[in-house]
């Protein structure tokens, strides 16, 4: 037993901070509606301002921390507030764009001004011992206590207090609770202060067990996550006790750890597990139901007219033909944008076509960037069969991420989908079949008959056709009896399993087919680069590219392709822009994206509607009245006057509700 | 037993035995014993909270019965998943609408029947059968032509009125071709003009197509214009069950619904929601 104590006590010191964080993520999710996915970010925030006071300007600690707590905590809360507000009511992804948005701008700004190492940051708490059987750190005690303390307290805030009891109705029915007298925004403004404040709390105590790092500290809200779902999503004090489990298990997996090599990586994937496995174990039907949700409606697929879309579609052919000779040493940025596109495809065809969300792609791509590499360079199979089997090995991953989308909706699939590319991340890509050490496998360029392998221009046509093969068949597939079925369930699961349809298969093809792409994506990527690594791949990068697509509009395609420039091309012009700078730029687009989608304002629309005038056979316009002759509306003889709540506007009526 | 021993005519049709369904502590329909047979329209009437949208749900499988059975010409529904009971024959309408809203009218008539061929095979939800294509463009004239919103077919559907968007679901589940559907407050957000339409249009589908129709109502006058058999439900429990006339006659009626001589009341049902919501 006295082997295994100091570890236990390491465990629940650092469980006690998972559990804080946990508790602040919960209270504002509950109060808001909002998932946080920048409550980490918020934390980071706060350390670093401590960092900044502490150890750089000498201020004292205790000030330093009051500052930060007040700064990032409560200033943040504050703004976070009137930002969630607008955001309550949108569809999960936009909530999640939303929030990662912040976290790309804190964690750009940070990395920004304080580089990506790991500052080693002293304890500003006694770190005297005193011995009940193994020795205990006086800041361990404390931190375990503070954790107790502000836990404990927020529960009884909750369940006993005014405030509290307004807190947890806020939720549940914000416009029945201002009818109490109490302010609804007010109660919800106090919920982000005190949601922030233990956020930064948490991360100003991690920092000296972890160091300053703005990738690990970010990554806080994953532990969060993992106790938050331990207590539901739903429970403080299971959420505090959630964390002090997934400390103590992931420091006894340590332990483990450094005595058998095969567990690398698992005791700090035990986050992610519980996050998964509880995730799929309650399902949707034992979490909190989500306010309801106003989907954002999608681009209506009217074509444009032929000579239009043929003239742009020549236009387009030459310049891609040209475009070698036009862009000289910058064609491998392009090459990798037509990898990209492919991903973003395949992206596109979850969050835009059916409304799901993967927050997992990177792994994806990262499995059939792999699985090229293998099957070209060890079973030696032509250059096409191995991309086109880098697609087939990835579409088990693709079933397996499924799983969640059958069993959860919205923000709970969003976070089983993200738990999964951790898991992917932290303990599959270190194995030997996918890179050893962190190390890049070979990526051999395709093998042109009569001229030998693919020069840069030549590879470069290659992943164009490559692209133009995959828009294709998306084409075919949204004009698909697939496609038709997967509109209608990102409107309406509920109607389309009614009237026969097995939404589970559904489903199933739907995450196969893009992870069919995603993995070929992988290979095409892999191929550009010169090698397969793990670099790059990333959950953060999978979170960014949800981020990005979702503010390159609704058309797939389209979307696709701008999204894949705008990641790639666009920087590679702007030559003082480092990827710092691109992440602030990013975050802020995605936050002004989903506010404008989360406010009902459809842009592509607006230009139709003001700008481009009425040519087109507009789907968008007025619905034709129907005659009196036809008989519905205008029959004459009423018996009752029809009451005016009836003649309600189509904007009205497009909430789907008539309750 | 019985139904399957006794004539044909008897089996047909939806029949519901001993239906218990329960939400926690809450029994919300108990002991509930009914019949929907083909070729004629069926109305479950009741007050709020009375168990009518529970017991469409469980007919639907958008709910599970804790006890009972409910079987649709001889087959056993009472474990099978929604998707199985369009397969049998069964289509419902939703209380609260539920149409593809960004889709336009006529895909969402179309996907009616296309839902149903889709089935739960992979196969079948990627590639139509020979000829499926054809016979859901006609299903989806003819319900459009039916409904009288073919004029509205290239519309979105979140685009239009209530009364509108009621008479789309109406073609949906007409386009699906089954034999028997599940109405639930089709005239809920409809004005009384919409309502009359609505009923007038019931009853010639019902000539036209020789379908059942089982219709969960609030308003009697629709119910007393359109039924040829009604079932009264109060707490859960079957209250009263006869023709038309008689309910609206019925003293135990009258007093289910508070005593009021207006028994055309119109107003929006909070009824327990589970799986719709």
């Amino acid at each position: 037993m006295d082997v295994w104590l100091p570890f236990i006590v390491v465990g629940i010191t650092a469980g006690a901070v998972y559990g804080l964080a946990g508790v602040g993520l919960v209270l504002t999710y509950r109060t808001s509606g909002v998932f946080n996915f920048a409550h980490g970010a918020l934390a980071t925030a706060g350390a670093y301002l401590f960092f900044e006071l502490w150890v750089k300007n000498d201020v004292p600690w205790f000030l330093a921390a009051v500052i930060s707590v007040l700064i990032v905590g409560v200033l943040f809360g504050f703004v976070l507030e009137r930002v969630a507000r607008r955001l309550a009511k949108a569809a999960p992804s936009v909530i999640v764009v939303a929030t990662v948005g912040l976290l790309l701008i804190i964690q750009g700004i940070t990395s920004k001004r304080y580089g990506a190492e790991t500052i080693t940051i002293d304890s500003f708490l006694p770190t005297e011992t005193f011995e009940v059987s193994v020795n205990v750190g006086y800041n361990q005690l404390i931190i375990v206590l503070v954790g107790i303390v502000i836990a404990v307290g927020l529960g009884l805030l909750l369940s006993r207090t005014r405030i509290g009891i307004a807190m947890r109705g806020v939720v549940d029915d914000s416009d029945l609770m201002e009818l109490t007298g109490l302010d609804g925004a007010a109660v919800r403004r106090l919920a982000w202060m005190i949601g922030g404040s233990v956020a930064v709390i948490s991360g100003i105590l991690l920092a000296p067990i972890v160091g300053l790092d703005p990738i690990r500290l970010t990554y806080l809200v994953v532990q969060a996550f993992g106790a938050a779902a331990i207590g539901r999503f739903r429970s403080l004090p299971w959420t505090f006790v959630g964390g002090l489990i997934i400390g103590v298990v992931a420091a006894i997996g340590q332990k483990l750890e450094s005595e058998h090599t095969s567990l690398a990586g698992l005791p700090s994937s035990v986050p992610f597990f519980a996050l998964f496995g509880v995730l799929l174990l309650v399902g949707k039907r034992g979490l909190p139901t989500a306010a309801p949700v106003r989907r954002q409606q999608p681009e209506h697929f009217a074509p444009l007219p032929l000579p239009i879309r043929a003239g742009a579609g020549i236009a387009l052919g030459v310049v891609v033909i040209f475009l070698p000779n036009l862009v000289d040493a910058r064609l491998a940025v392009y090459t990798s944008a037509c990898g990209l596109a492919i991903m973003f495809l395949s992206l596109s065809l979850l969050v835009k076509m059916s409304a799901q969300v993967s927050l997992c792609h990177a792994a994806f791509v990262a499995v059939g960037a792999v699985a090229f590499s293998r099957l070209s360079t060890e079973a030696n199979l032509p250059w096409f069969l191995a991309l086109l089997g880098a697609g087939l090995i990835t579409v088990p991953l693709g079933l397996i991420v499924a799983l969640p989308a059958v069993r959860l909706a919205g923000i709970y699939l969003a976070l089983a989908t993200f738990a999964f590319g951790l898991l992917m991340e932290n303990l599959i890509y270190r194995k030997s079949f996918m890179f050893p050490q962190g190390g890049t496998r070979d990526a051999p360029r395709p093998d042109i008959p009569g001229v030998g392998l693919a020069n840069d221009k030549q590879y470069f046509y290659v992943a164009v056709a490559i692209l133009a093969a995959v828009i294709v068949l998306v084409l075919i597939l949204q004009r698909s009896r697939l496609g038709r079925l997967l509109r209608a369930l990102a409107d309406s699961p509920l109607a389309l399993s009614t009237y026969g349809t097995g939404t589970t298969t559904t489903l199933m093809l739907l995450f196969a087919i893009s992870a069919f792409f995603a993995g070929i994506a992988g290979g095409v990527i892999a191929v550009g680069n010169g090698a397969a690594g793990p670099g790059g791949l990333g959950s953060l990068q999978s979170l960014l590219w949800v981020a990005v697509i979702a503010i390159t509009g609704m058309n797939l395609v389209r979307s696709s392709i701008l999204a894949a420039l705008a990641l790639v091309v666009l920087p590679s012009y702007l030559a003082d822009l480092d990827a710092d700078y691109q992440a602030i730029g990013f975050g802020v687009l995605a936050i002004l994206a989903s506010l404008i989608t989360a406010s009902g304002f459809d842009p592509v629309t607006w230009i139709k509607d003001n700008l481009a005038g009425s040519s087109r056979v507009g789907t968008k316009g007025p619905i034709p009245q129907r005659g009196a002759d036809a008989g519905w509306r205008r029959a004459s003889s009423s018996r009752k006057a029809p009451a005016p709540a009836r003649e309600e506007a189509p904007e009205l009526a497009m909430s789907g509700g008539d309750r | 037993m019985t139904a399957r021993t006794t004539a044909r005519a008897e089996s047909a049709g939806l029949h519901i035995e001993n239906l218990v369904v329960r939400f926690g502590g809450v029994t919300a329909v108990n002991h509930l014993t009914m019949h929907a047979p083909i070729g004629s329209v069926t109305g479950l009437i009741g007050p709020n909270g009375a168990g009518k949208t529970t017991t469409f749900n469980a007919c639907s499988g958008a709910n599970s019965p804790s006890e009972g059975k409910i079987t649709f010409d001889g087959h056993d529904l009472s474990g099978a998943p929604a998707s199985a009971r369009a397969k049998f024959g069964i289509g419902r309408t939703f209380q609260r609408i539920e149409l593809y809203d960004s889709l336009t009218v006529a895909e969402n008539v179309a996907l009616g029947r296309e839902a149903r061929l889709a089935g739960v095979s992979p196969i079948t939800q990627l590639i139509p059968r020979r000829g499926e294509r054809a016979a859901i463009a006609k299903a989806t004239e003819e319900a459009m032509a039916q409904c009288g919103i073919t004029e509205v077919a290239k519309a979105r559907a979140g685009r239009l009125s209530t009364g509108q968007r009621r008479l789309v679901e109406l073609a949906r589940a007409l386009a699906g071709d089954f034999r028997l559907l599940l109405l639930d407050e089709p005239s809920s957000g409809l004005d009384a003009t919409e309502s009359d339409a609505f009923t007038t249009l019931l009853k010639s589908v019902v000539a036209e197509l020789g379908i059942g129709i089982l219709i969960v109502e609030h308003d009697m006058t629709v119910i007393s214009g359109l039924c040829d058999y009604a079932y009264v439900l109060d707490f859960g429990q079957l209250l009263f069950e006869g023709l038309p006339n008689d309910v609206l006659t019925s003293d135990l009626v009258r007093k289910a619904y508070l005593g009021t001589e207006d028994l055309g009341i119109h107003a929006p049902d909070d009824e327990i929601v589970e799986a719709n919501a």
